[in-house]
C-alpha cells in the first residue's frame, strides 16, 4: 500500500483562530484527516486537480493544482482521524461524471486512471459550547469550511477518543 | 423616435458576437484543467453574486417588470418584499443542510430521508414547473426580438429555441461569469438611461412623475386589508410571497444548484445574500419605470400595447440613441439565454441523474450520460417551447413566472420541511403530504378567490399537517434515515467527547459571528425597505 503523504497545513493558526471566530466557535484544535486524493485532468497529460474523498463520503473535495501540496515531515501536531476506507476507482469516476453533470464547464477534465493517493489532509475543528456542543471543521489548506466531512471528523473523533479509553484501562493498575 | 436601426443591429451582432468569444475563450479553452479551477476561484464574490442574479431574473424582470409598475404602481412590490426573510431561512436552514448531505440534485435527499418514490415524485414536479416556467422565459427574448423585427411573437419563438437548445447542446456559457456581470450592469444601464430619457421628455420631470403617481394611487405599495382575495396586500406579501420565495429559491434545483457547487457553506451564502439584498432595489427600480411609463403615456395621450410586456422594450427601440438601443437589446438576449442555459442544464442534470441514471440505464459510460443530457436537454427544450406560445395570455411575464412555481413548490417545500425538521415523518406521510398539499393548493385557486400569493402558504401548511399526521399511522424512520438532516454531533456520546475536547483546546475569544451577523444584516434590509416604502406612501397620501 503506498505510503500516505502528508498535504503542508497552509493556514497558520492565527489566521484559523479569526476564520473560525468569525464562525462562532470559542475554541480550536488542529487535526489531520485520511483521505485519498484522485488525480483530474486531461488524458496524457499531467494532473490539474485533485478530488480528495473517501468511499464514505457522498461528495469529494476539489483540491485545485498540478501538484499535491506536500510536505516531507509527518503529521505533527494535531489529533490524527483515521477510519475512513479508500474509495475504489469505478466509484471515483462515478463522483467526477456527476461533479461535471453539475457544472459542464468542467466536462473536458477527466478522472486519470491512476490509483488514488493516500494523504493527510490538514484541518482545524473549531468548537462551540452552547446549549449543545457544536463543531466546525475548516481546511488547514484554504480555510473552507468543509461540511461534507464532517460526519467523518466525528467518526474519527469518536474512535480516538474510544482508543484513548482503552489505552487507559490498559495502563490502570488491576484490581 | 429612430427605430432599431443599421447601426444598433450591428451593435447586437458584435456584443453578441463578442460575449460569446469571452465565453469560448474563458469557458472552454482553457489551456490546462488547473485553468477551469482556478478561474472560478480568483473572481469576487460580488461577480459571482451578480452572476447568480443575472441568471435567475433579469431579462424576465426587465420585460415584465415596467408592465406590472404600469398597470399596478409599487403595489406589487409586496411580493419582493420578503425576499431578505426567505434569504435568512435559506441561509440558516437549507443551505447547511443540503451542503453537508453532499447532494447533487436536492431531491437525492428526500430519497435519503423518505426513499424513492418522494424523490421520484419531487423530481418529476421539479421538471415539469420548471420547464413550464422555461417557457416563459424563452417568450421573454422572443417578444423582444418581435418588437424588434416586426416578425410575428410565434416566429421568434421558435428562433429563439433553435438558438437556445443549440446554444445549451454546444456547451453554454453560463458559468462564465463576467459575462454575466456584463449583462446585468448593461440591464441596469438601460434601465437608468430609460428612467432619464422618459424624465427629461416630460415637461415637468420628476414632479411630473410624482404627481401623476400620488394621483393615481401607484406609490401606495402597503395594503393592509386582511382580505385575503386582495392579490398584493402587505399580508399577502409578508406570508404568501415569504413562501413563494423560500420555496422557489429552495426547493428549485436550477435555482440551488450554484450554492451546491459552491466550494464553501460561506461561498453559497454569499451568492443568497446579494440576491437579498438587490432584489428589492432591482424590482423597484423597474416598477419606477412602469410608474414613469404610464406618466409618459398619460402625458402624450398614447395607448398602451395590448402586451405589457411589451412597453419597456418598444421604448428601448423607438427612443434610444441609435447603438444604445442595440446594446441593450443585445443585452436581454444575453441574460435570456444565460438564464435559458441554466435552466436547460438543470433539466437536463435532473433527468439523467433522477430518471435515466437510476430506471433506464444504470452503469452507462460517461458519453452515453453526455449523450442522453443531450437529448434531455433537447426534449426540455421543445416542451418550453410547446408552453412559450401560450405564455403571452398569462399577463406579464415576471408574475407568470412565479404563478407557475406556487402551483408545485408549496407542497414541495413542505415535503423538505418534514424531512428537516420532523424526525417522525416518513414516506407514507411525505408521498401523501406532498400530493394532497399540490390538491389544495388546486382546489383553492380554482374554487375560491384568494391572492395566488397565499399558493405557496396553502401547500407548505396542507403538506406539513397531512403528512406529519398520516405519518404517524405508521412507523418511525430508521436512525441512519434522518443522519441526513440531524446535526450529527447532538447524539449525548457525541456531546461529551466535543465537551472534553473543547475543554482542552486552546480558546479564541470573543468575536461576532458571520452567520449570524449576515443575517441580522438582511433582516434589518427587509426593514429599511418596507420603511421607505411608507414613508413613500404616506408622502404620496399627503
Amino acid at each position: 500500500m503506498a505510503e500516505r503523504l502528508t498535504l503542508s497545513r497552509q493556514l497558520d493558526e492565527h489566521a484559523a483562530r479569526r476564520r473560525l471566530g468569525r464562525l462562532g466557535a470559542t475554541t480550536l484544535e488542529p487535526a489531520w484527516m485520511a483521505l485519498w486524493a484522485a488525480p483530474l485532468g486531461m488524458t496524457g497529460k499531467p494532473p490539474g486537480a485533485w478530488l480528495l474523498g473517501a468511499r464514505e463520503m457522498q461528495r469529494a473535495l476539489l483540491l485545485t493544482g498540478a501538484e499535491l501540496p506536500v510536505q516531507v515531515e509527518r503529521p505533527d501536531t494535531g489529533i490524527q482521524l483515521t477510519g475512513a476506507t479508500a474509495p475504489t476507482p469505478e466509484a471515483t469516476q462515478r463522483l467526477w461524471l456527476w461533479e461535471r453533470m453539475a457544472t459542464p464547464r468542467l466536462w473536458r477534465i477527466q478522472a486519470l486512471d491512476t490509483p488514488p493517493t493516500p494523504v493527510w489532509l490538514p484541518c482545524w475543528l473549531g468548537y462551540r459550547a452552547g446549549r449543545k456542543h457544536q463543531l466546525t471543521v475548516i481546511s488547514g489548506l484554504s480555510g473552507e469550511v468543509l461540511s461534507m466531512i464532517k460526519p467523518l471528523v466525528l467518526a474519527g473523533l469518536e474512535r480516538a477518543h474510544d482508543h484513548a479509553q482503552a489505552d487507559t484501562e490498559k495502563t490502570l493498575p488491576a484490581g | 423616435m429612430e427605430g432599431f436601426t443599421l447601426v444598433d443591429m450591428t451593435v447586437l451582432i458584435v456584443y453578441i458576437g463578442l460575449i460569446a468569444w469571452i465565453g469560448s475563450r474563458f469557458g472552454k479553452d482553457q489551456h490546462s484543467p488547473e485553468d477551469y479551477f482556478l478561474g472560478g476561484r480568483k473572481i469576487p464574490g460580488w461577480a459571482i453574486g451578480l452572476s447568480v442574479m443575472a441568471t435567475q431574473a433579469s431579462a424576465i424582470t426587465f420585460i415584465g417588470a415596467p408592465g406590472w409598475g404600469f398597470e399596478g404602481g409599487l403595489e406589487r412590490l409586496v411580493t419582493f418584499i420578503n425576499v431578505p426573510l426567505a434569504m435568512i431561512v435559506l441561509i440558516m436552514v437549507f443551505v447547511p443542510v443540503f451542503h453537508r448531505a453532499g447532494i447533487y440534485s436536492i431531491y437525492e435527499l428526500l430519497e435519503r430521508r423518505f426513499g424513492p418514490a418522494t424523490r421520484t415524485l419531487s423530481a418529476l414536479l421539479f421538471l415539469i414547473a420548471r420547464g413550464l416556467a422555461t417557457g416563459v422565459v424563452l417568450y421573454a427574448p422572443a417578444l423582444v426580438l418581435s418588437v424588434v423585427t416586426g416578425w410575428s411573437v410565434n416566429l421568434t419563438i421558435i428562433i429563439m429555441a433553435v438558438l437556445a437548445i443549440s446554444y445549451t447542446v454546444l456547451g453554454g456559457m453560463s458559468a462564465v461569469i463576467w459575462t454575466d456581470v456584463i449583462q446585468m450592469f448593461v440591464l441596469w444601464l438601460g434601465a437608468l438611461l430609460s428612467i432619464f430619457l422618459l424624465v427629461t421628455s416630460l415637461p415637468g420631470g420628476w414632479s411630473d412623475v410624482f404627481a401623476f403617481g400620488a394621483q393615481s394611487g401607484m406609490f401606495n405599495a402597503i395594503d393592509l386589508s386582511l382580505d385575503p382575495s386582495v392579490t398584493y396586500s402587505l399580508w399577502a406579501g409578508l406570508l404568501g410571497g415569504f413562501f413563494l420565495h423560500v420555496a422557489y429559491f429552495g426547493t428549485d434545483q436550477s435555482q440551488i444548484q450554484r450554492v451546491l457547487s459552491s466550494p464553501s457553506v460561506l461561498d453559497a451564502q454569499r451568492s443568497l445574500l446579494i440576491g437579498g439584498y438587490l432584489l428589492i432595489p432591482q424590482m423597484l427600480l423597474f416598477l419606477f419605470i412602469g410608474v414613469i411609463l404610464a406618466t409618459y403615456y398619460q402625458q402624450h395621450g398614447l395607448t398602451p400595447p395590448e402586451d405589457l410586456n411589451e412597453l419597456l422594450p418598444r421604448y428601448v427601440v423607438n427612443a434610444f440613441p441609435t447603438g444604445m438601443a442595440g446594446l441593450v437589446i443585445a443585452g436581454v438576449f444575453a441574460a435570456a439565454m444565460s438564464s435559458l442555459d441554466s435552466a436547460l442544464n438543470s433539466l437536463s442534470a435532473v433527468t439523467v441523474r433522477d430518471f435515466y441514471s437510476r430506471y433506464i440505464k444504470q452503469d452507462a459510460s460517461d458519453s452515453h450520460y453526455l449523450k442522453a443530457s443531450r437529448l434531455a436537454t433537447v426534449f426540455w427544450g421543445l416542451y418550453a417551447t410547446l408552453f412559450a406560445f401560450f405564455a403571452g395570455n398569462l399577463g406579464p411575464v415576471i408574475e407568470a413566472v412565479n404563478q407557475i412555481g406556487s402551483w408545485f413548490y408549496g407542497a414541495l417545500l413542505g415535503t423538505f420541511l418534514l424531512a428537516i425538521f420532523s424526525h417522525r415523518s416518513n414516506a407514507r406521510g411525505a408521498v401523501t403530504g406532498l400530493i394532497a398539499g399540490m390538491l389544495a393548493v388546486w382546489s383553492v385557486s380554482s374554487l375560491l378567490d384568494v391572492s395566488w400569493l397565499y399558493n405557496n402558504t396553502i401547500g407548505v401548511v396542507v403538506s406539513v399537517s397531512v403528512g406529519y399526521l398520516v405519518s404517524l399511522t405508521s412507523t418511525a424512520p430508521r436512525p441512519e434515515q434522518l443522519s441526513h438532516v440531524i446535526i450529527e454531533e447532538t447524539a449525548p456520546d457525541m456531546q461529551a467527547i466535543l465537551a472534553a475536547r473543547s475543554a482542552n483546546a486552546p480558546k479564541i475569544g470573543r468575536e461576532a459571528r458571520l452567520t449570524r451577523r449576515r443575517c441580522i444584516g438582511l433582516f434589518v434590509w427587509f426593514v429599511v425597505m418596507l420603511g421607505l416604502l411608507a414613508l413613500l406612501q404616506g408622502w404620496a397620501n399627503g
